[in-house]
């Protein structure tokens, strides 16, 4: 791929920059262990031999019982294969079963000393971050709430962006009555409270819905009314481009609209585009998290953050460690992002690039 | 809840959630008094109103005959008048006056009156009216149900039937009796008593009371449905005795009347179509103890009840040692979390800590606030009839409709391990459809327990086999063992979420739909659900209702053709209590022999046998009973040995408690001080079930 070479220059500006370049990687290595989570913080095994033969049931379909010799009513249910695994020990036939790092799902209720309840950080027991009121690992609650914030967060910038520069640079480049009349119902949609729609379409929303289809919705809303920020800057940059010489060429020998804008006009955009990439995704993760908070987000027993900080508040002085694992994370994850939103900003700042006279 | 609660309602459980609660008075706050007087067409009411039978009423609902034919009837004379004139002479010689003197009193000899109550309500009043809009609020009870005086009340520990029923001791009646052959109810109103702006109350009040429950001017269709239907006429035989008749004799006929709260007539002069308006917050005189001042509300923030020191009824017999602060201060605290640090600052004098959470980790026995003595925890277990804490299976939707898959879900439902580990073990678990009527409950059936194999073999027989590769099973044809399983209480949602991890485990999935409270309560009215976890909340009344859950009138529009077999085309009928859809001709048969039933024992054979059908047919799964309520106070408030009454669901619902401004004194300078006093963690078990 050969990139424009203001561009490379812009990027290896940001390489220069440490603290950002060091963020990205953190936070890109991070999301490809989130897409790996399942391998990693997981009440089923990574792989387990039995009678000599090994299985791994990470994403395979759920084993009952029966195939490792279980009886009685665990015969024919799904697995617990931490009980499987010190059954093996105690047998001692060779038997063997690898659980992940973190060996529990975030959905498990476990019990300690009988009951359900938040339990403080224990390393011996495998909860390095305590469980939360009915015994669920904070860590694989973290981790899974954590991958949905960002996937939401990824897919959440990428739409806002592709109807956000697509209308902002059409309103630009065409101008007139169709920019003045969208810009009347952008001005209106825009004053539409977001918070109040997402409360009443879920109100409505039948429970017949999968978490991933209501994750879908949750981001249809939220897309429908975020996408018009973008819309005031790409206009505005447009405006200003297309009365350029370039433009006025590319007009000349014949390119189409779609041409002009898409090939022309929107690479000379690109700083202001990109600028605003880190702040948007950080809006989608405190959006997200607001709205788990509030009740108002992803249906139970989903894992989020917004989920484990409304359980963290309502127990500050019986179970600090839930609220200050989630919060630590929030401030973690949010800070990241805003050191590489700060980076890119220096990178792509053009006043390096442009000498005034 | 006026008086027995014909249609139960959802129990309303923590803070009902208020999105934009609009508390601000409307524009006719001041509207003009004596702009409308509704005396002309009081009377005029009174003297043509007839009593409709029955079996015309449901003719009509039906569609039978209409309304301008009832009408013309009605102009006929062929129906009987509702409020009727007669003289004393009428009253017959026979009758056996009862007035419940020689029951034992209940409240401690030893209180003494004065000081402040600090406590708190969730959400301020939407309105002081006692019926219509908005009226059924958590703030009622303090001026309706646990304040107003009826005609007699329930004796709160002697829960015994006697001949004529339950033991009532005397309120606003001095004494009544009772007319088996002839459906009718009398009662004498004690001479002395008075509302609290000192007019007396009479007969009138009775009267009225029926023309305003029977009004459309006050928007509560469920008054002028209740006051219609079950009550045929009220006689007056002179200022202070009446009788009032009911159209069929049952074994409780007297909380018929006896629960009864007449209404100040004086007061509603102003009854019109802008009733709601009119006296949405205007403060209607009581019977009772506590009266809200104008100047204690404060929209909004808080609103207080000061004690009517000139209340008629202070000294009598059943009545003295009680409501005995001055005055009953209430803040508007919105978040639960928030309003319980109040409490343990000491600005709250009690707060309920029924939840394990509360009474276990969040000020469990060893905190210095309890080891200091400074705040007493107690125990109290009831009985009351018990909130129905369930899932509730709605056989009308597909696969449902199949009883292995319903007994499946019965037996793949971990109630156990919910109560167990969640609950900590309190709570027990609930047995029937009806636990808490005592005799009337049945005595031996035992709810199906969790068995992953018992489930899995039940499902099978539905032809769910086969596991899924997400661990769910699936039918030949595909379907996914999939159910959405609602709620409206996120407070309870954790139950929930046990339960579904649990129920996974044996091959069945729950979706999980936790709504606000209305939203959840809308959709089961329109028994769109497929499961919901509710309960409905119950009054101690004698004997339990299955007209209202299981007649298969409720279930759909027509149940069954002519021939008794079911109507292939039938609708499922909204906004009925029956969210089972069930439908079974041989329990409608049942009911209505229950329903039509005089005699006690032949009541409890029915409701036994009828527990037995539910049981089989498998589509309530009995939850939880909390057998007690559990409160922590500050030292110096006080109760009664023995600390409350059987039938109390709260502990200040009797209005026992007293302050002992000594101690207050005390613990107040201990506090500074650093001065201990023994701890006090109280269990009174007096009234447990075994």
């Amino acid at each position: 791929m050969r990139l424009n070479p203001l561009t490379v220059r812009k990027l290896r500006r940001f390489r220069a920059l440490k603290r950002g370049y060091y963020s990205f990687w953190l936070l890109v290595g991070l999301t490809a262990l989130s897409l790996l989570a399942e391998l990693l913080v997981n009440d089923r095994a990574i792989a387990v031999r039995y009678d000599g033969e090994w299985s791994f049931p990470t994403y395979a379909a759920v084993k009952l019982g029966a195939e490792f010799g279980l009886e009685g009513p665990a015969a024919r249910s799904p697995v617990n294969y931490r009980e499987l695994r010190a059954r093996f020990r105690e047998e001692g036939a060779g038997n063997l079963v690898i659980m992940p790092p973190v060996p529990f799902g975030p959905y498990e209720n476990n019990a300690y000393d009988g009951i359900l309840r938040a339990t403080p950080p224990d390393a011996g027991r495998g909860h390095y971050l305590g469980t939360d009121s009915t015994g669920r690992d904070i860590l694989a609650r973290l981790f899974y709430g954590f991958r949905t914030a960002i996937l939401f967060a990824a897919a959440f910038t990428a739409l806002t962006y592709l109807i956000g520069i697509s209308l902002g640079c059409m309103m630009g480049y065409f101008g007139g009555l169709f920019d003045l009349l969208l810009q009347r119902v952008i001005e209106i949609w825009s004053n539409i409270p977001f918070l109040y729609m997402v409360i009443i379409v879920f109100s409505v929303i039948p429970g017949t819905y999968s978490t991933a289809a209501r994750i879908g919705i949750l981001l249809a809303i939220m897309v429908l009314f975020s996408w018009t920020f973008m819309t005031y800057y790409m206009r505005t940059e447009t405006y200003r481009e297309k009365a350029r010489d370039y433009a006025a060429a590319a007009r000349v020998l014949g390119a189409g609209s779609a041409r002009i804008i898409f090939r022309h006009i929107l690479p000379n955009t690109i700083s202001t585009v990109v600028t605003f990439i880190p702040f948007t995704v950080i809006a989608a993760i405190t959006y997200i998290t607001a709205l788990d908070f509030l009740g108002w987000g992803l249906p139970p027993p989903t894992p989020s953050i917004g989920e484990l900080l409304k359980q963290g508040t309502a127990n500050l002085t019986t179970a600090p460690w839930i609220v200050s694992s989630a919060f630590a994370a929030l401030v973690f994850i949010l800070t990241v992002v805003t050191f590489i939103g700060e980076s890119i900003r220096e990178a792509f700042d053009p006043r390096k690039f442009t000498v005034y006279q | 809840m006026p008086l027995i609660p014909r249609r139960l309602r959802p129990l309303l459980l923590g803070p009902l959630l208020t999105l934009m609660a609009a508390c601000g008075g409307g524009p006719s706050d001041d509207a003009a008094p004596g702009a409308r007087d509704v005396t002309a067409e009081m009377q005029e009411y009174y003297r043509t109103k007839v009593s409709i039978p029955a079996a015309v009423f449901e003719s009509f609902e039906r569609g039978e005959i209409t309304q301008s034919e009832i009408d013309e009837r009605t102009k006929q004379g062929e129906f009987p008048l509702f409020f009727r004139q007669a003289s004393p002479e009428d009253i017959p010689a026979g009758l056996q006056w009862e007035d419940g003197s020689g029951l034992p009193e209940f409240a401690a000899p030893e209180a003494v009156k004065g000081g402040t109550l600090y406590s708190f309500i969730d959400d301020f009043p939407r309105t002081l009216r006692l019926l219509g809009p908005d009226s059924n609020g958590s703030f009622r009870p303090y001026l309706l149900d646990d304040n107003a005086m009826r005609f007699a009340q329930r004796h709160p520990n002697d829960t015994s039937v006697g001949p004529s029923g339950h033991r009532y001791y005397p309120g606003i009646a001095a004494a009544w009796a009772l007319d088996p052959e002839n459906s009718r109810i009398f009662a004498r109103i004690d001479p002395e008593a008075r509302w609290s702006d000192g007019e007396p109350i009479t007969v009138d009040d009775v009267f009225f009371m029926f023309f305003m429950y029977q009004s459309p001017y006050v928007k509560a269709p469920w008054y002028n449905n209740f006051y219609t239907r079950n009550y045929t006429h009220v006689t007056r035989y002179d200022d202070r005795t009446f009788a009032v008749g009911i159209p069929e004799w049952k074994p409780d006929a007297l909380a018929r009347l006896l629960e009864l709260e007449p209404v100040p007539a004086h007061f509603y002069r102003e009854l019109g179509p802008d009733f709601p308006e009119r006296y949405q917050w205007r403060f209607q005189p009581t019977s009772g103890a506590y009266v809200v001042l104008d100047e204690d509300i404060k929209k909004g923030r808080s609103i207080a009840l000061t004690r009517n020191k000139d209340w008629w009824a202070r000294d009598r017999k059943f009545w003295r040692n009680r409501f005995n602060y001055d005055r009953v201060h209430l803040s508007v605290i919105r978040d639960p979390a928030k309003a319980f640090e109040a409490f343990k600052k000491g600005e709250l004098d009690a707060f309920a800590l029924t939840l394990p959470e509360l009474w276990y980790d969040k000020l469990p026995d060893t905190d210095p606030l309890v080891q200091g003595g400074y705040v007493a925890k107690k125990v109290f277990y009831n009985q009351i009839p018990r909130p129905t804490w369930g899932l509730w299976i709605n056989q009308a939707r597909p696969l449902l409709d199949n009883r292995d898959i319903r007994v499946g879900i019965q037996y793949a439902t971990n109630w156990d391990r919910v109560i167990r580990e969640y609950f900590r073990g309190d709570y027990t678990r609930m047995r029937t459809t009806a636990d808490g009527y005592g005799e009337f409950t049945e005595p031996t059936l035992e709810p199906r327990g969790y068995s992953i194999d018992k489930a899995l073999d039940a499902f099978a027989r539905a032809g769910f086999e086969t596991r899924g590769a997400d661990g769910i099973l699936v039918n030949a044809a595909g379907q996914r063992l999939s159910f959405t399983l609602t709620s409206g209480y996120s407070n309870l949602q954790d139950v929930l979420t046990i339960l579904r991890e649990e129920a996974a485990r044996a091959g069945l999935e729950f979706r999980i739909e936790v709504l606000d409270s209305t939203a959840a309560w809308k959709k089961v009215q329109e028994k769109q659900h497929d499961i919901q976890f509710t309960a409905f909340a119950v009054s101690p009344e004698m004997y339990p209702r299955y007209w209202e859950t299981y007649h298969s009138v409720n279930a759909f529009d027509q149940a069954f053709l002519a021939d008794g077999s079911p109507n292939p085309a039938r609708r499922a009928k909204p906004n009925t209590n029956n969210l089972q859809s069930i439908a079974i001709p041989e329990l409608d048969k049942m009911i209505e022999a229950y329903h039509a039933s005089t005699d006690v024992e032949e009541m409890k054979r029915l409701a036994f046998a009828m527990e037995r059908i539910l049981y089989e047919d498998a589509s309530f799964s009995p939850g939880f009973v909390m057998p007690f309520y559990r409160i922590g106070h500050w030292r110096w408030l006080r109760w009664p040995e023995g600390f409350n009454v059987k039938l109390s669901r709260l502990s200040g619902q009797y209005g026992l408690g007293w302050i002992d401004q000594n101690i207050k004194k005390e613990v107040v300078e201990a506090r500074k001080s650093g001065k201990t006093f023994p701890p006090k963690v109280e269990v009174y078990d007096q009234y447990r079930d075994e």
